[in-house]
């Protein structure tokens, strides 16, 4: 850290007559400027696309189930293998890159081909989800619509000739739009992007993030109303021991996902190493048994199941119905996403919640007939449950479910209920679903949430306690050369006035004194530089830019810049590196 | 100029999708007509669990439309699955709180499942709250309802109450007026159900039903002049009105019998007291025929008959009926008919108008 940057902090400027739009203005490049305004439009086209992606999913349900899937019905069985069929060819010869949710897709754009994601892909995942999911697959159109807004993102970015860094950066602002516009929720779809696209809080990206994910909103909002998804009476926790109930969700719910996850993991990589031929008749074969699930009885697990979430909240089945759904519905949504059909887990993730929500809800109620919860706030609570458990996204799981019921008095089971299920989950299984899927295709993208639990070495980590005496910029050569008689040290510290620090050797402080410069301060008698200096808690990677400049680097408070609080030398830092890497290799 | 190109591009988009999104619309909603339609056509033709079914698609096609979701929650009340209706009921009156008719259901709900405290609320909120049409009729419905729950849960006291503010505001209509007596006939109270019924033949003199309970609080109110009068015309009016012919019967044979009517002659009053004595004292003999002597209400009936001889002759030496003797007698009377009820049931017609006579003369000491 310079010292120009510390005087900064320090020194406040004093009010001018300047507003703040043209502070603002002033402080941002007009390239950021235009980043910005870019991303405004991403979010407007991103919400066009998913407007329109909705709707044809809607049309292609209605067109092939017809508007009132019933059990017994032949199309059932029909739609969902032939339009597989199709999907199949379309896949394998025409859109390669539509395979799988989307989400994974999007990351490695951002990472491996910066930022490029091909237009074909936005048309293509268009095409093919909408059908895979209209003819009754069970996935959802979330994680398609966040890959269509990165497409349209990436495709806008070349159009405009923005920088390689810019490019890259236009995935995750595509990404936001996209899933903000399917979810018609900015925070989600915000946070989502944050903890699992890219990984940390980057205020370079967030502001266009937010603009995006913003106006993609406004857009859909402006098309199909802005009514939340669900809508469901306001909570009251009578009894904060109720939260019991929820937590007891929470474990339910965190084995669950668990499951789920170890299904899709298992299943995925075994099928793709079946014969090429088998490709063709994945899709399709996926698509029969999901319609036999249908067809005997519950066409409930087919497509997202969003009305299905609706009638599960207004307490339309059984608790056991519930539980019967929740469990169908993970065989089916397995089957279609390790087949490789185009399509998001999402939507299905949220219905296995909502469905194992209202079941749990309906046993705890048998057993403890004074719980006041609802079976709308058990489902609500379970979408939660599982997303955190399933997609391991903890803080997207609690702020989707309050943006999708508008409903905040839900907000402590949810905490309490998540908690519990993403413990369980990582337990259970190690590695998130989103991570797994990409190693099972062969990408190394980094893990979100191994490099949010990397334990982060600091400067306090390897810094020591200064083994010489600390000199004073007012002291005379000849008091400080009698003082460093006692010490052993080579290099010494010395505390500049008003604030800072330098350092001087004892072969110079000697020089000095031989020279007859005794009785000269040492602020007079050295040379002006400074040395920078660093605080505990900073990074140690940061250290590693200035022990290279100088032999001690000073650590000090954060509250008083002349207070030391140790020393840090190049020696200690590199030692401190190689008894880590020592310690992870045993 | 890119911004230009790009703005250009966003509104040819808008008006590209908005073409879109309203035909989307259109058909969703005529989709959502069309199961509604079906829905209450099958509901028509007694088919509730499809018609649920149909208005459960309707919603999916237009989840936010009101009637849809109440028809599905009447539906389901009415097939009993309460649990579900309560859940769509109560998403309503979280939308429209005032609503009239998603009160009243809910109501009825509450109602259904025994939370007294619940269906008073909505049934309240009903009868203050907003209907779109026919208001007045609406809100008194549920006002009466109200009182029938009430009547039904044995909480007479607040049905009381909210049939006396229902008095308030009735408008001048016999068969209102009428029903609202009939339920404070139900309550017991007839003086109020009498003033009613009177005020509801004063819209209307011809009306049975108001003729029939004017004739029955009379009655009750020992009356049985003016409750005579009622339902003579009440017969008239409807001669299948058996209640009324029985209660017509038993007044004209109390006035017949009543030794103590007024501007009676002293011979006629005699007469009378001496049949009524006669009739208690063979009614006494039938009963005292089938009791067991040794037993405490055989001796008690034993000790009856000892005094109805006793009265008996003073009885025959009477030649003025204002006299103590008369009093004493039509105690007797009372007591012999009471007994005998208590221990062989109830007697003829004739017994019972003595019996009536007896309480009216306790009520009338009283």
């Amino acid at each position: 850290m310079s010292d120009s940057r510390s005087s900064a902090v320090h020194e406040v400027e004093l009010p001018t007559h300047e507003t703040a739009m043209q502070r603002f203005t002033k402080n941002i490049s007009r390239e950021e400027r235009f980043f910005l305004v870019v991303a405004v439009f991403i979010g407007i086209f991103s919400g066009l696309g998913v407007v329109c992606f909705r709707l044809f999913i809607d049309w292609t349900k209605i067109w092939l189930l017809g508007p009132m899937p019933q059990a017994g019905d032949w199309r059932l069985l029909v739609a969902p293998s032939a339009v597989g069929l199709l999907v199949t060819l379309l896949v394998i010869y025409v859109f390669p890159q539509v395979r799988g949710s989307g989400v994974n897709q999007t990351k490695a754009a951002l990472y491996i081909y910066n930022g490029y994601i091909p237009f074909r892909t936005a048309v293509g995942k268009f095409i093919t989800a909408a059908l895979a999911i209209g003819s009754g697959q069970s996935l959802g159109p979330e994680d398609p619509s966040l890959q269509i807004g990165a497409s349209l993102a990436s495709a806008l970015g070349r159009r405009l000739q923005l920088s390689r860094e810019r490019l890259r950066l236009l995935a995750p602002v595509g990404a936001a739009a996209g899933l903000a516009a399917a979810f018609n929720a900015p925070i989600s779809a915000v946070l989502f992007v944050i903890e699992e696209v890219i990984g940390r809080w980057s205020a370079g990206i967030l502001g266009s993030v937010v603009l995006s994910a913003v106006s993609s909103v406004v857009v859909v909002r402006w098309f199909l109303g802005s009514e939340p998804l669900f809508r469901i009476p306001a909570v009251g926790l009578v009894q904060p021991t109720e939260l019991i109930a929820y937590a007891m969700l929470g474990i339910v719910g965190g084995v669950a996902a668990s499951l789920f996850a170890k299904a899709v993991a298992f299943l995925r990589p075994r099928l793709r190493a079946l014969p090429r031929w088998t490709q063709y008749l994945q899709i399709s074969a996926a698509g029969v048994l999901i319609g036999l699930i249908g067809y005997l009885g519950t066409p409930q697990v087919m497509g997202a199941g969003y009305e299905y979430m609706d009638q599960a909240m207004h307490d339309q089945f059984t608790w056991k119905m519930l539980a019967i759904l929740a469990g169908l519905k993970i065989v089916a949504t397995t089957l279609s996403f390790v087949s490789g059909t185009p399509g998001g887990m999402f939507a299905p993730t949220l219905f296995v919640g909502a469905m194992l929500g209202g079941a749990v809800g309906g046993v705890e109620r048998i057993f403890y007939p004074n719980l006041t919860g609802s079976t709308a706030t058990y489902a609500l609570v379970g979408m939660g449950v599982l997303f955190a458990g399933f997609l391991r996204a903890p803080m997207t799981s609690v702020f989707m479910v309050l943006e999708v019921s508008g409903n905040y008095s839900i907000i402590l089971p949810v905490i309490v209920a998540n908690t519990f299920a993403y413990v369980i989950s990582r337990s259970v299984q190690p590695t998130p679903i989103f991570d797994m899927l990409t190693r099972q295709d062969g990408l190394d993208l980094p893990s979100m949430e191994e490099q949010r639990e990397e334990s982060i070495l600091r400067v306090e980590d390897a810094m020591q306690v200064p083994n010489a005496p600390v000199l004073e910029a007012a002291e005379t050569v000849q008091q400080v050369y009698q003082r460093i008689q006692q010490s052993e040290a080579d290099v010494f510290l010395v505390r500049l006035q008003p604030t800072g620090w330098t350092c001087v050797s004892r072969d110079v402080l000697k020089q000095m004194n031989g020279e007859g410069k005794g009785e000269l301060t040492l602020i007079s008698s050295l040379p002006t530089e400074r040395l920078p200096y660093l605080h505990p808690d900073l990074p140690l990677e940061m250290a590693l830019r200035y022990v290279y400049q100088s032999e001690l680097v000073p650590v000090v408070s954060r509250a008083d810049f002349r207070k030391l609080e140790g020393v840090i030398s190049r020696d200690a830092v590199l030692n401190k590196y190689r008894v880590v890497s020592r310690t992870e290799s045993e | 100029m890119v911004f230009a190109v790009l703005s250009l591009i966003a509104v040819a988009g808008f008006a590209g999708v908005t073409r879109l999104t309203n035909r989307y619309g259109e058909q969703q909603k005529a989709l959502a007509r069309r199961m509604y339609a079906r829905g209450l056509n099958d509901q028509k033709d007694g088919h509730p669990d499809r018609s649920i079914e149909d208005f459960r698609s309707a919603l999916g096609y237009d989840r936010d439309n009101f009637q849809y979701q109440l028809s599905l929650a009447r539906a389901l009340r009415d097939t009993g699955r309460t649990r579900e209706a309560e859940a769509y009921l109560v998403n309503l009156w979280e939308r429209s709180p005032q609503d009239g008719f998603v009160n009243l259901a809910l109501g009825r709900l509450a109602s259904r499942q025994g939370q007294v405290e619940k269906a008073i609320q909505y049934y309240h909120n009903a009868a203050y709250g907003v209907w779109p049409s026919n208001a007045e009729v609406n809100r008194r419905n549920a006002e009466f309802e109200l009182i029938d729950f009430l009547l039904r849960r044995g909480a007479h006291a607040q049905a009381e109450a909210e049939l006396l503010a229902l008095c308030a505001t009735l408008p001048a209509d016999a068969d209102l007026r009428t029903h609202v007596a009939q339920l404070f006939a139900q309550l017991g109270k007839y003086e109020r159900a009498l003033a009613l019924f009177d005020a509801a033949l004063r819209l209307n003199p011809t009306l049975p039903e108001a003729l029939a309970g004017a004739g029955n609080a009379a009655f009750q109110l020992a009356r049985y002049r003016a409750a005579e009068k009622y339902l003579k015309h009440a017969v008239s009016a409807n001669p299948s009105d058996a209640g009324s012919k029985d209660l017509l019967q038993t007044s004209s044979l109390i006035l017949q019998m009543d030794p103590f009517v007024r501007h009676l002659r002293s011979s006629e009053r005699i007469r009378r007291l001496r049949a009524a004595f006669d009739t208690a004292g063979k009614r006494l003999n039938i009963c005292l025929t089938g009791a067991d002597a040794d037993s405490p209400q055989g001796s008690s009936l034993l000790s009856l008959k000892s005094n109805w001889i006793q009265m008996k002759t003073r009885l025959s030496h009477m030649t003025n009926a204002e006299g103590d003797t008369s009093d004493a007698a039509m105690d007797l009377i009372s007591e012999i008919e009471q007994q005998v009820q208590l221990q062989c049931g109830a007697g003829g017609p004739s017994d019972r108008a003595l019996l009536l006579l007896a309480k009216a003369r306790q009520g009338a000491d009283q």
